[in-house]
């Protein structure tokens, strides 16, 4: 009997956790789309509201947020930007960084501990400080907002997909390599057809967190983006929100922005992640 | 390859682009009526100078974003950029970036301009910014409140001000615990500095550094009033008024929960919109004022031209352009405070902005910030000065005049002035 | 085991790995090299940003500004006439001269940073830059403990969505909002939830249950602040733990598990003795990354605190914008660096991450 309820209390412990956590990720975006469906002075309120209402406490949301937003040219060719600029990093990153980490991780050549090191070096100064002279190497090359971009989140997505791929082709287990080896198949082709697709959720989940982050980035954008205001991404976009008057903060719009840019992301991830894996172990070669 | 030919086509398409039309490009604010204004007039100069094409460029509203990309700019000397914006506090710092606006034909327009704001862009007798709108601390207070407990009018002092609040508050915050007496920028940040000059300015406490560069802020006025907003702090202000800026102030303010706001004008046409909790409910009044007299922080934003332009003197033309007697009327027409003297007289304005008429004295004795005196560090004087204010009147120094006297200390350093001690 | 390579084979896989780190070294050298040149030379001189002004060598003097620190006794005041040591009337602790009257003031000025006592003697630590002190010190803090929720809920979260939980999918999915949400208009939604004032979200609750009036400023309440941006920073970073940890979770075969379980061990155990070291390489790296991420955190930083409390980032930011101290802030930068590096270092060394 004492063993039941002491199971029974381990279950009622893990679904508080389980709860807590859940309100603790979900509220605050839960906020964030009721404020969206705010007008200003909804917003003001005192006490605040869970659901939009008028001052006779009706249920009354406003969809003029959103009607702003759509119609908001720059944060809509913004979205595209972001995703441009988000895939290529990645896709790039994940490349370059594969190599790499199938060279650290299963090669055995001289200077691998060096290399390690001044990968990460490049990702331990904060971005401010290096904001200057990347805007001047990019000033000398001339290079296209977008390209800057890219090029500039290679700082932190590549050491990121570097480290992290190398550390998944280190648990691969020696025997799938050598074993190929002695079929015959060249070091690259083992790295293609076998380990590749044996790291995929690995690869997935780098891939997702570097293009995240890439999506996020909100300073290197703000000032590569400055004159070719074309090429904005949303971060930037978001911030150039502004109310009708000088100094006033259209609180509702941001917000509306920020849950229009959010589901589909959420959406996408949720419906891919699984298809992308699949995809990319079917590959794989068995036993 | 494909690289190669792409820069060989554009390097053709630029060149010819440049004998063709000239650009001139203007870096101005990002906020919905003002971004709509500045593309008219740039419609209106392309279609008076056929050849040139004025691109209105928009860069973020907040002040930091703004001044971090501008320094961008200056740091690599582009030429992307001819006209920028800038804030009435920059001409100081950012003199060396600018040229001289005399120059080019500014002795026809500045006159016309409030005074204090053409001496203000004024930096070693160069003109570095034509003014294009200005801005001054009002107090808004709730005239039905006042009226309700029996006040006859706005507060003329800042002890008055203390006293209604105390007495309203106590009647209307047993219905609404959120109800406050007085609301301003107290985070630490340049609106504080805007605020503080007031109350100092006001109590004869002199403005930071004077004309003569010294450094007058350590003295007894001073530190008197700043402890009396201490002692304001979770008594008439509630605690977050040390994280409030312009638009948290106005939050509370608006929602009805404040019975006096010290903000700048463009409070009062939100302040009035249809659903706002209290339209028709407040006016605006010159700040109270201690020992001495109501002061005002000068606020506002100039034109400058860029010397790293390809073509200054046109650039100079729109920026005049930008800032004549017509488009600063449409400005006034939505609220942005022009900042030439006749237009205060105009009847169009006065019917659509009514208190303009009002508000004309605030603006021709505005105080300015020591911008010009400190230059080029003013932004490392305004810093250290708001936050040893900050630390007052959040209570982390209980010793102002000790605060104050390391505040001299600390300006001296940064500028080699001398630090005058009472 | 596998078989012994040949020299031929040894050849090959070295000249095919370095042809294979080639990309990156050119991205290196693109990116990296120019700025943080520029940087280390940078912090040894006095450039302004966006100045004409002339630059100059100054050596260590920008190092010295920042990391100076003294350390000088504060001596009891004493009545004039009587000499008897003055205490406070109502503590009755002794009451010390002012630190500003014992601190030095050339060549160089040191401000107070924090008092102590010493073996009864009173002792002022001075600092010539105490507010860039105080920024790393924020850091380290704020450091260690976002790192470290982040690191429990993250886990717990990875371990949920791995398993054959019912919450499995609910978990998922909330995981990856925080995620999603733009990092900069998050640190504006917490910004809004913890408005003073019932409109902000917590006072409104602590309001509606009665608890208090509802006026707690979150942000300016000293005691409230590191706890509220650590709250806030957790908030977008426990998913992007739980993430790496999933995916390294994903990793260990199954059949372990299943093993163990007819071994009759219970899922306690299992945590202890399969998934735990099988999961090690994978947490060293998260945790590397994270720790990293932390130590140089900047945006919530800047949108919450702005100039009332600093990181190292942020404070980095506000001397290059603010004051245009170009020489200073890339001092800051490097010493952010070498504190990164130590931090890094010990890692690798202690999860043996760079074992061959």
């Amino acid at each position: 009997m004492r063993r039941q309820t002491k199971k029974k209390i381990k279950k009622v412990l893990f679904w508080f956790v389980v709860i807590f956590v859940f309100v603790y990720l979900i509220f605050p975006f839960y906020w964030a789309l009721n404020s969206s469906f705010k007008t200003e002075n909804q917003l003001m309120m005192t006490p605040a509201t869970f659901v939009p209402r008028d001052t006779e406490g009706n249920f009354a949301p406003t969809f003029e947020n959103y009607k702003s937003v759509f119609t908001n040219p720059t944060f809509l060719r913004a979205i595209l930007n972001s995703t441009i600029v988000g895939g290529v990093t990645t896709i790039i990153a994940l490349i370059i960084g594969s190599f790499s980490a199938f060279a650290l991780g299963k090669l055995r050549f001289k200077g691998k501990k060096l290399f390690l090191y001044l990968v990460l070096s490049m990702t331990m100064f904060p971005q401010v400080t290096v904001l200057a002279g990347l805007y001047a190497v990019i000033n000398t090359l001339g290079l296209s907002a977008m390209l800057s971009m890219i090029l500039s989140y290679m700082i932190f997505t590549l050491p990121f997909t570097t480290w992290v791929l190398t550390a998944f082709f280190k648990e691969l287990p020696v025997e799938i390599m050598q074993s190929a080896q002695v079929d015959g198949a060249t070091a690259f082709q083992t790295f293609y057809h076998i380990l590749l697709p044996l790291t995929a959720p690995a690869m997935v989940t780098t891939g997702l967190l570097a293009f995240i982050a890439a999506w996020n980035e909100y300073l290197f954008a703000l000032t590569f983006t400055s004159i070719e205001t074309q090429a904005r991404t949303i971060p930037v976009a978001i911030s150039l929100f502004t109310g009708k008057i000088a100094r006033q903060e259209p609180f509702g719009e941001i917000m509306a922005g920020a849950v229009l840019v959010t589901i589909p992301v959420v959406v996408l991830v949720l419906v891919f992640q699984k298809k992308i894996v699949a995809g990319l172990t079917a590959g794989a070669v068995k036993g | 390859m494909k690289k190669v030919l792409l820069t060989v086509l554009l390097v053709a398409l630029l060149s010819v682009a440049l004998f063709a039309e000239k650009t001139i490009t203007v870096a101005a604010g990002a906020v919905g009526i003002e971004l709509e204004l500045a593309r008219q007039a740039a419609a209106e100069f392309e279609a008076l100078f056929p050849g040139v094409k004025v691109n209105v460029l928009d860069t973020p509203d907040m002040v930091q974003d703004r001044l971090g990309l501008y320094l961008q700019f200056f740091e690599a000397k582009s030429d992307r950029v001819d006209v920028y914006q800038i804030d009435v506090i920059w001409p100081g710092d950012l003199a060396q970036h600018f040229v001289d606006l005399y120059e080019y034909g500014a002795h026809d327009y500045a006159p016309n301009h409030f005074k204090a704001i053409v001496e203000n862009n004024t930096v070693d007798g160069q003109l570095i910014g034509i003014p294009w709108f200005t801005d001054a601390g009002v107090l808004y207070y709730r005239a039905d409140l006042l009226e309700k407990y029996g006040f006859d009018g706005p507060p003329k002092t800042w002890d008055e001000l203390e006293e209604m609040a105390k007495v309203v508050m106590a009647g209307e915050k047993k219905n609404n615990p959120d109800f406050w007496g007085f609301v301003f920028q107290g985070n630490a940040y340049e609106g504080l500095t805007c605020d503080a000059l007031e109350w100092i300015a006001s109590n004869d406490g002199g403005t930071i550094v004077n004309r003569d560069q010294e450094i007058t802020i350590a003295n007894e006025n001073a530190a008197e009033i700043l402890e009396q907003v201490a002692s304001w702090i979770g008594d008439i202000s509630p605690e977050g008024v040390l994280a409030m800026d312009e638009e948290g102030a106005r939050k509370v303010w608006q929602a009805g929960n404040a019975l006096f706001m010290r903000n700048w004008p463009y409070a009062y046409a939100l302040g009035n919109a249809d659903d706002s909790a209290i339209k028709g409910k407040f006016d605006v009044s010159v700040l109270p004022h201690g020992k001495g007299e109501s002061a005002a922080t000068l606020g506002g934003w100039q034109l400058a031209v860029s010397k790293y332009s390809k073509d200054p003197a046109l650039a100079a033309q729109v920026a005049f352009f930008f800032a004549n007697y017509d488009h600063q009327k449409a400005r006034a027409m939505e609220s942005y405070n022009p900042t030439i003297k006749t237009l205060y007289q105009d009847p169009e304005v006065l019917e659509a902005v009514p208190f303009f008429g009002s508000l004309y004295d605030v603006f021709t004795n505005a105080v300015a910030r020591p911008s010009t005196a400190s230059a080029p560090n003013y932004n490392e004087v305004s810093t250290l000065f708001f936050k040893a204010v900050h630390e007052i009147i959040s209570g982390e120094s209980n010793d102002a005049m000790g605060t104050l006297e390391e505040l001299a200390l600390d300006i001296a350093e940064v500028t080699g002035f001398e630090p005058v001690f009472e | 085991m596998g078989k012994t390579p040949t020299g031929n084979i040894l050849k090959q896989e070295q000249s095919l790995a370095y042809k294979l780190l080639i990309p990156t070294l050119v991205v290196l050298a693109l990116v990296a090299i120019y700025p943080l040149g520029q940087v280390i030379i940078t912090s040894f001189t006095n450039r302004v940003f966006a100045s004409d002004q002339e630059t100059k060598f100054v050596g260590f003097d920008n190092y010295a500004q920042l990391l100076g620190v003294t350390f000088k006794e504060l001596e009891p005041k004493t009545d004039k006439e009587t000499g008897e040591i003055i205490r406070d009337d109502e503590t009755g602790q002794i009451e010390y001269e002012r630190a500003i009257m014992v601190l030095p003031r050339t060549p160089n000025r040191y401000k107070e940073l924090f008092q102590f006592n010493w073996f009864g003697k009173r002792i002022v630590v001075g600092a010539r830059d105490p507010e860039f002190l105080g920024a790393v010190g924020n850091t380290l803090v704020f450091t260690f403990f976002s790192v470290l929720l982040e690191t429990i809920i993250g886990l717990f979260l990875a371990l949920v969505v791995n398993s054959n939980f019912k919450a499995k999918g609910l978990m998922r999915t909330t995981m990856l909002i925080p995620w999603a949400v733009i990092t900069v208009v998050s640190a504006r939604i917490w910004e809004w939830m913890l408005q003073p004032g019932t409109a902000g979200f917590f006072n409104m609750i602590v309001y509606r249950l009665g608890l208090s009036d509802g006026q707690a400023s979150f942000l300016t309440n000293s005691a409230l602040q590191m706890p509220t941006m650590v709250m806030v920073d957790v908030w977008k970073t426990a998913p992007y733990m739980a993430l790496l940890l999933l995916a390294g979770l994903q990793m260990i075969p199954k059949e372990l598990y299943e093993a163990s379980e007819v071994d009759g061990a219970g899922k306690i155990r299992q945590f202890f003795q399969i998934t735990l070291p099988l999961l090690k390489p994978s947490l060293a790296v998260a945790l590397i990354f994270r720790t990293l991420d932390a130590l140089r955190v900047f945006d919530v930083f800047q949108v919450l605190m702005s100039s009332k409390m600093y990181s190292m980032a942020s404070y980095n930011y506000f001397q290059l914008i603010q004051n245009r101290a170009m020489g200073l802030s890339s001092a800051v930068g490097m010493i952010i660096f070498v504190i990164i590096m130590i931090f890094s270092i010990i890692y690798i060394r202690s999860f043996g991450v760079d074992q061959t």
